[in-house]
Parts: C-alpha cells; sequence; structure tokens
C-alpha cells in the first residue's frame, strides 16, 4: 500500500496498529447480582493464539485474612468492579491496566475503601475519549453493585459513550446474542397470551440461576455459529457475598 | 498471525475494508515538537527477517527452538544468527521478524540483566534473580509502547523458562502490536500454521502440559523443526534447541540439524498431472 | 446460449467503484485433504461452510461424485466447486457412454484443469481430484488458476497447513486402507480444531482397486452441541394476532 508516488514525496508504507482478536463479552444486572461472563478464546485471522486468555478482572479491594477463611472461593469483595474488554486485545489490557492503577490511586487519596460504579463508568469514559483520536478499539462492559446494593452494568463504545443498562453483548458475537437478550431479559417482542398483542409481558428481574442458564445457552450458541467464539466459558458473578468465578468448557473447534 | 512477516500490522481488506489511514498520519504531540516533516522516517516493513520460533512446556520447563537463518525477502543471506538468548539464569527469549529490530532487543536485554547483576550480586541483601515474567512484562510493555507510537519493533517474541523461585513453567508470547497470551505451546509466523497444530496434539491444556516429559516435548519440537524445514521456503535444516528446566537450568544447543527427513518418494512422481516418463 | 453469461459484468464493476457494495460468496473455508495406500486412494473433509466469521451450514458435503469410482474433495467458493464438479462429472459420464469405458481420472483432471484455466481463476475451485480406474488409483489437485499437482498425499483450503503438518510428520509409503482413513481423518482434525475456517466433522470417501467407491458421510462427529440448560419454547399466545383476513379462493378456467 502506498500514498504518493512522485520524486520528491516519499513513498509511506502503512502499518496497522489494529487487530482483530475476537471473542465476546456479555453482561447481565440482576436485582441484587451482576455478571459478566466471556469466551476464553484469543484469535487471530484464521488462527487461534491461545484456548485460555482472560479478557475480564475483578478489580477487588484485598481480601482480608477473615474473609478468606469465610469465603475460600470467594475472588472479590461485593465492592469490586468486573471489568471486561473486547476487540483489540493489547488496548484491552492497556486499558484494563489503567483503569486498575486509577482504582488503587482512588481509593489511596481519597481514603476510601472502594469505588463507586458511577465514578468508575466515568473514569472509564475519561480513558477513552483520552484516545479520541487514536481509539482504545474495544468494547468495554463493567459490572458491580450500585450504592444501593442493585445489580449495575455500564457498556462503553470505543470512544467512551456510555450508559448503564440491564444488558449488554459486545464483541463478534453481539449481533447474534443481543436480539435474544432483548426477547428473554427484557421480554422485547412479548405479549400476555390471550391479549392479541395489546398487553406487553411485564418486565421483572430474573434469578441468578436463569441468568446464569441464559449465559450459558447464549455462549453454547453462538459458538456454534461464529469462527473466533469457543474455547472455554468465564462467569464472573458479584453480590452481596462477593465475587466468585466459573468456569466451563465451550467446543474447541 | 499470517506467516508472512510482510504482512505483519498490515490490514486485511477483505475483512475490515481499506484502513483509514487519516488517523494514523496524525502525529504525537511529542512528534509536533520534534520533526519538521510531515513524514515519519519509522520502520514500515522488515528487511533482514528471521522465521518461526517454536516453544512448548513440559512437566518441569520449557524446550524452544529456532532455526539460525536470517532471510533478505527471498534470499537466504547470512546462516548462523541465532535467534534464540539466554537472559538471566532461567528465561530464554525466541524473536522472530526483524533481525535489526531483534539485535536492538538483544542490546537492551544485555543491559536489562547487567542492570540486575550490578544491584543483586552476592554482597545484596536481598538478592531478586530476573524471572522470565519480569522479562515478559517489561518486553510486552515496549512493544505495546512502540506500537503505540506508532514505530514499532517488527517482531514476534517468545520468553521462555522457569520461575527460580517456584519452579513454575513460563511460556508467552507478544507481538509488533502488543498484543500477548500465554499458551502451553507457542509458534510465531508460519510455525504457527505448522507447528502449534503438531504440539496442541501433545498438550491442548495446561494439565496436559503438566503431564508431558521432556522426551516427549523434545519430540514435538524436533517434528515441528522438520516439518518447518519441509514445508517453509525461508527456514533452514540448522537451528538452535534450548530447554529450560527448573532442576538442570538451561541447555543450550546452537547446532542441531534436521533429521530423519523422508524426499525417497519425489523420485516416484512424475510430472504435474499424466506424464508417465 | 451456453456458458456464462457476463452481461452484468459492466454493471458490477460500476456497482462496486461507485457505491460501497460487495457481492459475498459463500466460501468453504475448509480442510481437504487425500492420501494414497497400498491399493487404493482416500480422500476426507471437515463439514463447516461460512460466510465471512458466520458458520453458514454446520454439516455440509464437500466430497463431491464425478463419477462412481472419481470423486472430489472441494474448498473455496462453494458454488464454483459444486457446479464445476458436477459439469465435468456430466461431461464424464457422456464420454462412458460413448467410448463404452470406465471414465479414467486423468480425463476428469484434464477436463477441470482446462475448463478453470480457461476462466483464468474466475471461478475459485480448488479441488483434491482422486480416484480408481482402470489404470490403477490415482491422486492430483487442481488450483483454481488450473495448475495441477500430483503425490502421495495432497492437502487444501484453510487448514491444509495444519492438515499438512500431520500428513508431513505420519505419512509413510504402503500404508494399509484402515491405516490411510485414520491418517486422513487425523489430518482433518487438526483443521477443525487449528484453523477457525474448518469444523464439525469428518466425511471420509474410500476408493479401492476392484471395489465400488464408499462414502463414510460424517465418519467422525467429534462437535456433538451439548444440550440446551433451558426449553425456549413460547406460550401460545405470546405473538398475538392483530388481524385475520380470509382470501375466497377463485376458479381459474385454463381451458381454451
Amino acid at each position: 500500500m502506498m500514498t504518493g508516488q512522485h520524486g520528491s514525496q516519499p513513498i509511506q508504507h502503512q502499518f496497522n496498529p489494529y487487530s482483530d482478536n475476537g471473542g465476546t463479552l456479555l453482561g447481565i444486572a440482576g436485582e441484587d447480582f451482576a455478571i459478566l461472563a466471556s469466551d476464553t478464546r484469543q484469535s487471530v485471522d484464521y488462527s487461534i493464539n491461545t484456548r485460555l486468555s482472560h479478557k475480564i478482572k475483578a478489580i477487588s479491594p484485598s481480601l482480608t485474612a477473615e474473609f478468606k477463611a469465610q469465603n475460600p472461593k470467594m475472588i472479590g469483595t461485593k465492592n469490586s468492579i468486573l471489568f471486561g474488554t473486547n476487540g483489540f486485545s493489547a488496548d484491552g489490557d492497556a486499558l484494563t491496566r489503567q483503569f486498575e492503577e486509577n482504582w488503587k490511586w482512588y481509593v489511596h487519596d481519597q481514603n476510601k475503601s472502594a469505588m463507586s460504579m458511577q465514578s468508575a463508568a466515568r473514569n472509564v469514559q475519561h480513558l477513552l475519549y483520552g484516545k479520541r483520536f487514536f481509539p482504545y478499539y474495544v468494547h468495554t462492559i463493567i459490572c458491580g453493585l450500585d450504592e444501593e446494593g442493585k445489580g449495575c452494568l455500564y457498556s462503553f463504545d470505543p470512544v467512551g459513550s456510555y450508559e448503564r443498562e440491564q444488558c449488554r453483548v459486545g464483541g463478534a458475537g453481539a449481533s447474534l446474542i443481543m436480539p435474544f437478550l432483548d426477547n428473554q431479559v427484557n421480554f422485547k417482542n412479548q405479549y400476555i397470551p390471550g391479549t392479541n398483542s395489546t398487553e406487553r409481558r411485564k418486565v421483572d428481574y430474573l434469578s441468578l440461576d436463569e441468568c446464569l442458564k441464559l449465559v450459558k445457552d447464549a455462549f453454547t450458541s453462538v459458538t456454534e455459529r461464529h469462527i473466533t467464539v469457543g474455547d472455554g466459558l468465564e462467569i464472573f458473578i458479584i453480590d452481596k457475598n462477593g465475587v466468585r468465578c466459573e468456569y466451563h468448557d465451550l467446543k474447541k473447534d | 498471525m499470517n506467516h508472512d512477516p510482510y504482512s505483519w500490522g498490515r490490514p486485511s481488506d477483505s475483512m475490515y475494508g481499506e484502513y483509514n489511514r487519516e488517523i494514523a498520519n496524525a502525529p504525537t504531540s511529542m512528534e509536533q515538537h520534534t520533526s519538521s516533516s510531515n513524514f515519519n522516517e519509522h520502520t514500515t516493513r522488515p528487511i533482514v527477517t528471521g522465521t518461526s520460533v517454536v516453544a512448548i512446556k513440559y512437566k518441569t520447563g520449557v524446550v524452544i527452538a529456532a532455526d539460525n537463518l536470517a532471510s533478505y525477502g527471498s534470499l537466504l543471506r547470512f546462516q548462523g544468527v541465532e535467534r534464540l538468548h539466554k537472559v538471566g539464569k532461567t528465561t530464554v527469549v525466541g524473536i522472530s521478524g526483524d533481525i535489526s529490530d531483534m539485535q536492538y532487543l538483544v542490546k537492551v536485554l544485555d543491559q536489562l540483566s547487567m542492570d540486575n547483576n550490578y544491584d543483586n550480586d552476592e554482597y545484596s541483601d536481598n538478592v531478586d534473580e530476573l524471572q522470565p515474567s519480569y522479562i515478559f512484562e517489561y518486553l510486552s510493555n515496549l512493544m505495546y509502547h512502540r506500537r503505540s507510537k506508532m514505530n514499532p519493533l517488527w517482531n514476534a517474541l517468545v520468553v521462555s523458562g522457569v520461575d527460580s523461585k517456584t519452579g513454575e513453567p513460563f511460556l508467552q508470547y507478544v507481538n509488533l502490536l502488543g498484543v500477548k497470551y500465554a499458551s502451553p505451546s507457542i509458534a510465531t509466523g508460519f510455525g504457527a500454521h505448522l507447528a502449534v497444530p503438531l504440539l496442541r496434539r501433545l498438550a491442548d491444556s495446561e494439565e496436559q502440559a503438566a503431564e508431558l516429559t521432556l522426551e516427549e516435548a523434545k519430540k514435538g519440537i524436533r517434528d515441528s523443526m522438520r516439518v518447518l524445514f519441509y514445508r517453509d521456503t525461508r527456514s533452514s535444516k540448522n537451528y538452535s534447541l534450548a530447554i529450560i528446566d527448573k532442576d538442570a537450568g538451561i541447555t543450550y544447543d546452537n547446532n542441531v540439524d534436521v533429521e530423519d527427513m523422508s524426499w525417497k518418494f519425489a523420485k516416484d512422481i512424475k510430472g504435474y498431472g499424466t506424464q508417465k516418463v | 446460449m451456453t456458458g456464462l453469461s457476463f452481461d452484468n459484468h459492466q454493471r458490477n464493476q460500476h456497482l462496486q467503484s461507485q457505491h460501497n457494495v460487495s457481492f459475498k460468496t459463500t466460501s468453504t473455508g475448509t480442510t481437504i485433504v487425500g492420501i494414497k495406500f497400498d491399493n487404493g486412494v482416500v480422500i476426507a473433509a471437515d463439514t463447516r461452510s461460512t460466510q465471512g466469521p458466520i458458520v453458514a451450514d454446520k454439516n455440509c458435503e464437500k466430497l463431491h461424485r464425478m463419477a462412481p469410482k472419481i470423486w472430489c474433495a472441494g474448498a473455496g467458493t462453494a458454488a464454483d466447486t459444486e457446479a464445476v464438479t458436477q459439469l465435468i462429472g456430466s461431461k464424464l459420464e457422456l464420454q462412458q457412454l460413448y467410448t463404452k469405458r470406465e471414465p479414467r481420472v486423468v480425463s476428469s483432471l484434464q477436463m477441470l484443469k482446462q475448463h478453470l484455466f480457461k476462466h483464468q481463476g474466475h471461478l475459485g475451485a480448488y479441488l483434491i481430484v482422486a480416484g480408481v480406474d482402470p489404470t490403477g488409483a490415482h491422486l492430483f489437485s487442481v488450483q483454481a488458476h488450473g495448475s495441477t499437482d500430483v503425490g502421495y498425499y495432497q492437502s487444501l483450503g484453510s487448514g491444509s497447513l495444519a492438515a499438512m503438518a500431520v500428513l508431513e510428520s505420519e505419512y509413510k509409503m504402503n500404508m494399509t486402507k484402515d491405516e490411510a482413513i485414520k491418517l486422513a481423518s487425523d489430518a482433518i482434525e487438526a483443521g477443525i480444531w487449528n484453523d477457525l475456517g474448518s469444523g464439525s466433522n469428518v466425511d471420509v470417501c474410500v476408493m479401492e482397486i476392484g471395489k465400488d467407491a464408499q462414502l463414510l458421510r460424517n465418519y467422525r462427529t467429534p462437535n456433538v452441541r451439548e444440550v440446551k440448560e433451558k426449553s425456549y419454547k413460547f406460550a401460545r399466545g405470546t405473538t398475538g394476532i392483530l388481524r385475520t383476513e380470509v382470501i375466497a379462493e377463485y376458479e381459474i378456467d385454463t381451458s381454451v
């Protein structure tokens, strides 16, 4: 690829600083919990780089010995923030690290035990918009509990536009899973039987168990139909007890 | 990643459409001060290149190999260029891609281990040896930093070793874009297409790698290097092989040859279709 | 009018240059292999077909019959591999009826390469041609531009490197039928696991001298989908009926 043909102008070859590393990221906020899940495949073009990469990080205040003893399977407190990125993995890793750094300085400077979801979301916006003209090529979703203890999810576009939502899918499988979630979580296009499309099915919080089932079915389905999704599924769950992580195998073809 | 270093870091038009170069051409704040020209004189393609690096973890360490050839385009230009580099006591870094950028990286790594030695000699109170994870952290930050300045080091690196405190095998990859990952088996360039399928048959998960013996791992690497010599036109028969073991330390051989090749049946193949003689 | 119609060529060129449109084809981003053995030849393929990053068909057939004992594995543009294979297949049958002789693999190879060369690579067919005929067992590969290749083992498609790695490390001369089937399937599996363009199942076709060709459809199925967590049946009436209309049936008089 070249621009400029004449002798006086140097020929410029282009370096592309981005790549698409595939994968899918999914979050659902429940009444008193939130979950953030992603597949563990990292790919480029038609090759699989690794079958076990981690696109989500639980950013948590340090765990006390007492907490660890009481909750041996918990990897974070209820004040944690689940931070997930999907897209160009190098930018995803860099963004995660930047945010973690900000989080640490924030709790240190403000003498707080944690950062609220609202503040975290605004900080992520600044990080993303700060590179408006050389963007982090990632779709970001963060999950946690809000100040009332309700499940909370914020999703971001690559340059920092964000919104609090009930559920969101990012990455390769977004267009495949999002309509499914619209229908199954927010009951879109569902009417109460017998009312002839006059009364919509009322939106109600789903139980954690129900959400986990939807997440697993969403990922096994998108693994069937999208080539960059597969290998493994990591589900992070945050509720009043803390953060835990589940792993399930996905198909490896 | 595409096996051809010349296409590394270039957009695949078929999938994304043509890349918008306006974004990339915008000068960074630093360059606005230092450079009067509109064009940046950065590495935009590799010149002398090294091909695949292949590596696999086993029970108590890692086996890594890379051939000793530096190519100038399709010319097999320099034989005897070692692309496996010892850093500290328990790390070997394998480098593919541009050779001049590799030599710069080696200089950086030498300085790194020298600095570390000054701070951690026998008179120090707390000796903190260079661990593979430290070196990887340094290199991955360097690679991402350089790509973010639009001035990449045109390489794909494999950092292998064992943690000298825990004895845990270490194997991770980073390339010119700063994309990094860990896996039980890793290969760069052509090796990602030809060697990885073979190595994943030996160990597709960390659990399987933890059961693999040194002999099995070595055989996997030898088989991979043979297949690469058969099929990668920029490869050579002569290669270097390093074993980093938690007990035996680093065993390094810079003069291994591909063995057990079979070209016999070639004589029976006539022409490209219907020819009989 | 025979052959391909190029009536819309100029229009399409114009559309592509002026507007942001592209013509997408279903590609069998594929792994296919062929291996000669002791007394015959075997070919194999995966069963994933893709449109970009989306899986179009999870269990498609990439093994095509050109004659009862000459089979073809196809990679590239799905439509082209099927069309070109059927075309040559029917030519082969006509030739057989005319000459009263069994069709030969070299004939099919020659017809394929001449046809593909004529179209200068515009037919994106990449084929592994194999079969048995009165002159023995044969294995060839043909590229879209019309070049051909002979060998004891071949692999083609996006997973060809993964498959070739297995073939190069495990192929040996004078294998038995069962050994060849296993190696072919293992090579396809390398493509299925390591190449994103390939997936799902392994199809095999064995052509042994003096025997009928045997198609082993879904010879291996290592990718069966696990049962879903939940049933997604909707209660009747979830989608309401807003309006009903009865269209009267008219009788049409067709008599003159």
